[in-house]
């Protein structure tokens, strides 16, 4: 299969366009993912990573909305358009403001389907961004997929590669439900190999990003680069990590998780997100429901401290997890 | 506009006596949680639904929307089912009297949250205006939801995308315990709603011809893809939920309405004997519908199960 570099904004934007050719149900919301509305002269820029680049231009202002800064209004406009038949791809600029809209995602978005029990499909894509190291700080940086993925009826996707990010929106574009599709920050503009046809990538399937055999470290989006790094520092000091990449955080690929972890006897989850009642602290308790007998030392996360995302590059640089710290916490673990 | 205020009339005694019959089954255990009732809004309901066409046109409503549901055609035993927690309702008792959720009736959801049904009626607009049905979306709220934010972002967003989309409150005086006049800063939601930009229309819940004179203006100039605000006067005769105290409604205003639209069709020479007999036929369908709701069986695992089973558990 031929493949191309490209980095994540141009797979997902490739992705985009296609999609919205071959389905004229497909609409895209947002603010400025046109840009310059209502500005004389002003050039779009096509959304403020470049996501949307070009689509209002090939499938017109009538299917690439901007919107006013009025997230509850336009996501619930989403949510209302995918119940009546459109399949609205909405993007939420940073996952932070899911604040001033969480009602139409945890009781509209994520509940339609239950409500009328099967009745209503829920055809919606939430396209946002997520992750600290840009110096954004704290309103501007935060990682919300264990808090996302805690909602009943949302499916939640975090990708780590350009391909995966292009596989991952072509599942949701054919989903019947709600997906949040969170596309990290520091991930936009690094390069990836992406077959030309665009890959497919089903939900609920991790992909193992280096095999090993001492230990199993669970990362997803920018902390799977972080780990990936980390294996090959282990490497020189005879240490063998395997490196699972969930790539869908709900539902969560429990059961490749836990035979990686049947395997190594180690579990270490590595995550941006929540210090406390996190995506790590769900994995560590479904590995260890299911592969208890297997472990030869506790499961380990490594998180940010439970604080807000620092601004200062110097602060916020150690407040994230980072590829040293995975190998010391890797190597306390062996040596436990 | 021929109006068919006979129909019209059949079609409120019908809601006033399904929520009676709903009210009733409150007493006797039946319903599981609390019950608001659409006692008041009989011909509000009637006036909005006619002036709609459920293939093209999409309604969300409040957690009080029994009347709306059943006036926009929801099956009336499914109806009763859903809110009796009983096999076949309209979703299998899963979603219940707040979220009712009838879209082949035109009927969009209900919902639990004050306010949230509003943007998801932009949304219907926006699929009416993209795939060219000549729909508009409705939104009917409360004097409570007014002041939410989703409401006045929505008003705002449906101007400046000019939307086919009518915002209907029901003014009913009184937000569970909050009187509008206390929590409405400004005093006048239609200076409100001009100020967004939206054509606003007043109608007087009470006066069936007026009522569906200004909704019929409202859903006309939406479907021009002028957004509109009528606000509609009306009652809350059982309460925020029935059984608890009134706090300040007039209890006799949803049963005025219907007593209004009554004293119209006589004036208009219709008998006395013709409403006695469109009222009785109303009732008398209502209470089979509940009679019928109440013989199914009470949902349980299996409903529960066979949705777990569609979407599966997360992790």
């Amino acid at each position: 299969m031929s493949a191309v570099k490209m980095t994540m904004a141009t797979a997902l934007n490739q992705a985009l366009h296609r999609a919205m050719a071959a389905d004229d149900q497909i609409i895209c919301i947002g603010e400025d993912i046109v840009g310059g509305a209502g500005v004389e002269g002003a050039s779009p820029g096509g959304g403020v990573f470049g996501v949307t680049q070009g689509l209002a231009e090939t499938y017109g202002l009538n299917r690439v909305i901007d919107t006013p800064i009025s997230e509850t209004a336009f996501v619930g406009m989403a949510v209302g358009a995918a119940m009546t038949g459109l399949r609205p791809v909405v993007e939420i600029m940073f996952n932070d403001f899911i604040g001033v809209c969480f009602d139409q995602i945890l009781n509209q978005a994520a509940k339609a389907r239950f409500l009328s029990n099967g009745r209503m499909d829920l055809p919606l894509i939430i396209r946002t961004t997520m992750g600290a190291g840009d110096g954004s700080g704290a309103m501007h940086s935060a990682s919300l997929h264990g808090l996302l993925a805690s909602v009943a009826g949302l499916t939640v996707v975090c990708p780590s590669t350009p391909a995966d990010a292009a596989g991952l929106l072509k599942t949701a574009l054919k989903s019947s439900g709600p997906t949040v599709m969170m596309e990290h920050k520091q991930l936009y503009g690094i390069d990836g190999d992406v077959e030309l046809v665009l890959p497919n990538v089903p939900f609920g399937k991790a992909r193992t990003v280096v095999e090993g055999s001492d230990i199993t470290i669970v990362a997803a989006a920018a902390m799977a680069v972080e780990a990936e790094l980390a294996v090959g520092l282990l490497a020189q000091n005879s240490v063998s990590a395997e490196v699972i990449d969930p790539r869908t955080i709900k539902p969560l690929d429990v059961a490749s998780i836990a035979a990686s972890v049947r395997k190594t006897g180690r579990l270490l989850v590595v995550d941006e997100g929540a210090a406390f009642a996190g995506f790590a602290d769900a994995v560590i308790a479904a590995v260890t429901e299911q592969a208890f007998a297997s472990l030869k030392a506790a499961p380990r996360k490594l998180c940010p401290p439970d604080t807000p995302v620092p601004y200062a590059p110097g602060a916020e640089n150690i407040w994230l997890p980072a590829s040293p710290d995975i190998v010391k916490a890797t190597q306390d673990m062996m040596g436990a | 506009m021929s109006l068919n205020l006979l129909k019209l009339f059949e079609k409120a005694c019908f809601i006033r006596a399904f929520e009676y019959e709903i009210a009733r089954q409150c007493d006797a255990g039946e319903v599981p949680g609390l019950a608001h009732l659409s006692t008041g809004t009989e011909i509000a309901d009637a006036a909005l639904a006619d002036a709609l066409n459920p293939t093209i046109d999409r309604v969300t409503g409040s957690h009080r929307s029994h009347g709306l549901a059943l006036a926009m055609g929801a099956d009336p035993i499914k109806v009763a089912k859903e809110i009796l927690g009983r096999v076949g309702g309209l979703s299998d008792g899963m979603a219940g009297t707040q979220h009712l959720i009838a879209p082949e009736s035109g009927f969009l959801t209900s919902n639990g949250i004050v306010g949230a049904q509003v943007p998801l009626a932009a949304g219907a607009a926006l699929t009416a205006k993209t795939m060219k049905t000549g729909g508009v979306g409705v939104a009917v709220f409360g004097d409570g939801a007014a002041n939410q934010g989703a409401v006045l972002e929505a008003m705002n967003l449906a101007v400046a995308l000019a939307l086919p989309m009518v915002f209907v409150l029901y003014n009913n005086g009184v937000a569970q315990t909050t009187s509008a006049a206390f929590a409405g800063g400004s005093g006048s939601f239609i200076q409100r709603a001009a100020s967004f930009g939206l054509n606003a229309f007043v109608a007087d819940g009470c006066d069936i011809r007026l009522c569906c004179d200004a909704l019929e203006r409202a859903t006309a100039s939406a479907r021009a893809f002028k957004p509109a605000f009528i606000e509609v006067g009306v009652g809350r005769d059982d309460g925020h939920y029935y059984g608890e105290q009134q706090t300040s409604t007039d209890a006799e205003n949803g049963g005025g309405a219907i007593r209004a639209i009554r004293a119209q069709l006589l004036a208009d020479g219709v008998d006395a004997l013709a409403c006695e007999q469109a009222k009785n036929g109303a009732e008398n369908l209502a209470h089979t519908a509940i009679a019928v709701a109440l013989a199914a069986p009470k949902v349980g695992r299996v409903e529960l199960d066979r949705w777990i089973s569609i979407t599966g558990a997360g992790v």
